[in-house]
């Protein structure tokens, strides 16, 4: 395929935090890590399924080897960051005189931890009143040590500046960024074997939904295309492979690495419909949100496929489909069916019924209302009203 | 300033599409859920470079300066990073982590409006061509 020639706005950065270290077993090097950022007592964050499946242990035993002091263990983390979680959070690290962390988990986790470690940095005990500035960029400082190790292949939040939090009274989702984030991404695929293939499938949806939207946000620029685009070439060669046999480290690590590839992406150029669609679901319906991103991706693509042609050709290129002399329109079509056969191909065949939805128009309009005032939703390709927003809802159940 | 000649400027273009885009249904409801008292403070630019909004209890009042009360959320930024805002050419997270933008109280009502921008700046366009400040559009 021949490049097209791309447009972008003639301004950008480029957020590049936080370091990331790569191996199968790669947790061995937790001790030497945490001692050169000058940790020493560490909390570690993660979720009971986590410990309950001694994936956690995996990391905390890791600790206990090394010169570290376990401060302690903070296991309550829920789906979705969440104030109250966030804070109790924030209490936990105090009460055991922490002077570091260590998240172990899903995209959950990671933003708790995320949000613990700017209370502590911030020297404050609640995280309502940052959540409601959205950017927390003046006067920020320079946050406690972090590591992150990610257990999906999904969320990229272990690159990410954001945090995103569930709003439970509003039954929305808030997204706040921040300039510092974990220090250290540790991708450690082994963490990852114990998935099950249901939560390895959308998760690593999510991973190609932050890729594709990524690389058509209309804050796309190069960088974010070339990250998003390999992201893209790694999901659609290792998604399948991981979910039919869970352990395989080669997939399970290709896969972590497209999740931080995609997130590294996104970022930066922010998403687009999909996730604006996707966090009205999540906030509204409790549907898990890579499931939420799969359910939506290809509805959404199909209203895109016009407005950004070009960039969905480099997409069905990056996702190996022989374009021969397809113009930009049917290469969009292409990579619409594409997303559509993957998530068959992988298992994601759920449908309204299984998440209580409505399909009368008046009962999604809150729903649409919420979308239509995502932070995400400004980014996407095609401008979106609520009325266009309700439609792809009705299109998707 | 680069497009202002003098503090009162901006604030006259600001305050004018602010009442223009009142009349429309989709902002004037979008603007009264923020339900917030809200200071757009372009201080820096001057001592009377500012206005407000009080979009609370289902009122939508607009004037010149600063509210007579406490702000529930002041958006502070110089008044030609509010031109650029208004015709939709500031990326808003560039504004903030370059700190062009400072928030003081809860943005997340407002926040939720930031879409409609694109709608917002071509009624900005119309109100700097009816003020005869054409040569202050954004292209």
């Amino acid at each position: 395929m021949q490049y097209p020639p791309i447009e972008f706005e003639p301004f950008f950065t480029w957020l590049n935090r936080p370091r990331i270290m790569y191996s199968p077993g790669v947790r061995s090097e937790v001790g030497f890590e945490m001692g050169e950022l000058g940790g020493s007592k560490v909390a570690v964050y993660t979720d009971r399924g986590l410990v309950d499946a001694g994936v956690a242990e995996m990391v905390i035993e890791e600790v206990r080897k090394s010169d570290l002091e376990l401060a302690g263990v903070f296991d309550n983390i829920v789906q979705d960051a969440r104030i109250e979680n966030i804070n109790e959070g924030a209490a936990f690290y105090r009460s055991c005189s922490a002077d570091c962390m260590i998240a172990v988990g899903g995209g959950s986790v990671m933003d708790t931890a995320k949000a613990v470690n700017i209370l502590i940095g911030e020297g404050s005990d609640d995280f309502q009143p940052l959540a409601e500035q959205a950017g927390l960029w003046e006067g920020a400082r320079p946050l406690p040590p972090h590591l992150a190790f990610p257990t999906t292949a999904g969320t990229g939040s272990e690159v990410t500046n954001a945090v995103v939090v569930l709003d439970e009274k509003a039954q929305a989702k808030l997204s706040i960024t921040h300039p510092y984030n974990a220090d250290i991404a540790m991708l450690d695929p082994e963490l990852t074997v114990r998935l099950p293939p249901k939560i390895t499938a959308f998760t690593g949806m999510d991973a190609l939904t932050h890729a594709i939207e990524g690389v058509t946000s209309t804050a796309a620029e190069p960088i974010g295309d070339a990250l998003g685009l390999h992201a893209i070439r790694l999901i659609f060669t290792y998604l399948p492979l991981a979910v039919e046999e869970p352990e395989n480290i080669t997939a399970r690590g290709n896969m972590l690495i497209a999740s931080t590839l995609a997130g590294l992406c996104f970022g930066n150029t922010m998403t687009g419909g999909v996730h604006a669609t996707a966090h009205g679901l999540g906030a509204q319906y409790h549907i898990p949100h890579g499931l939420a991103n799969a359910i939506m991706l290809p509805i959404v693509m199909d209203f895109n496929a016009e407005e950004a042609a070009e960039r969905y050709l480099m997409i069905a290129d990056a996702m190996g489909l022989p374009l021969d002399a397809m113009d930009a329109s049917d290469a969009a079509g292409a990579a619409v069916q594409a997303v559509i056969d993957l998530k068959a191909k992988i298992g994601l065949t759920e449908s309204r019924k299984d998440f209580n939805v409505p399909m009368e128009k008046e009962k999604l309009m809150p729903m649409a209302e919420l979308a239509a005032g995502d932070s995400q939703v400004s980014y996407n390709p095609r401008y979106l009203e609520e009325e266009d927003i309700l439609k792809l809802y009705l299109k998707a159940f | 300033m680069e497009y202002w000649n003098d503090e009162s400027e901006p604030i006259r273009a600001f305050v004018s599409l602010f009442e223009t885009a009142k009349t429309d249904e989709d902002l004037r409801n979008g603007l009264r859920k923020v339900n917030q008292l809200i200071w757009f403070d372009y201080t820096q630019d001057g001592p009377n470079c500012s206005f407000h909004v009080d979009c609370r209890g289902g009122n939508l009042l607009i004037s010149a300066g600063k509210p007579g009360e406490d702000p529930d959320l002041t958006m502070s930024l110089s008044a030609d990073d509010a031109h650029r805002s208004w015709s939709n050419k500031l990326n808003p997270v560039m504004a903030i982590t370059r700190k062009k933008i400072r928030v003081k109280g809860s943005a997340t009502g407002l926040l939720r409006l930031a879409p409609k921008l694109k709608k917002v700046a071509k009624i900005y366009e119309t109100v700097l061509r009816d003020l005869g400040w054409e040569e202050k559009i954004l292209k």
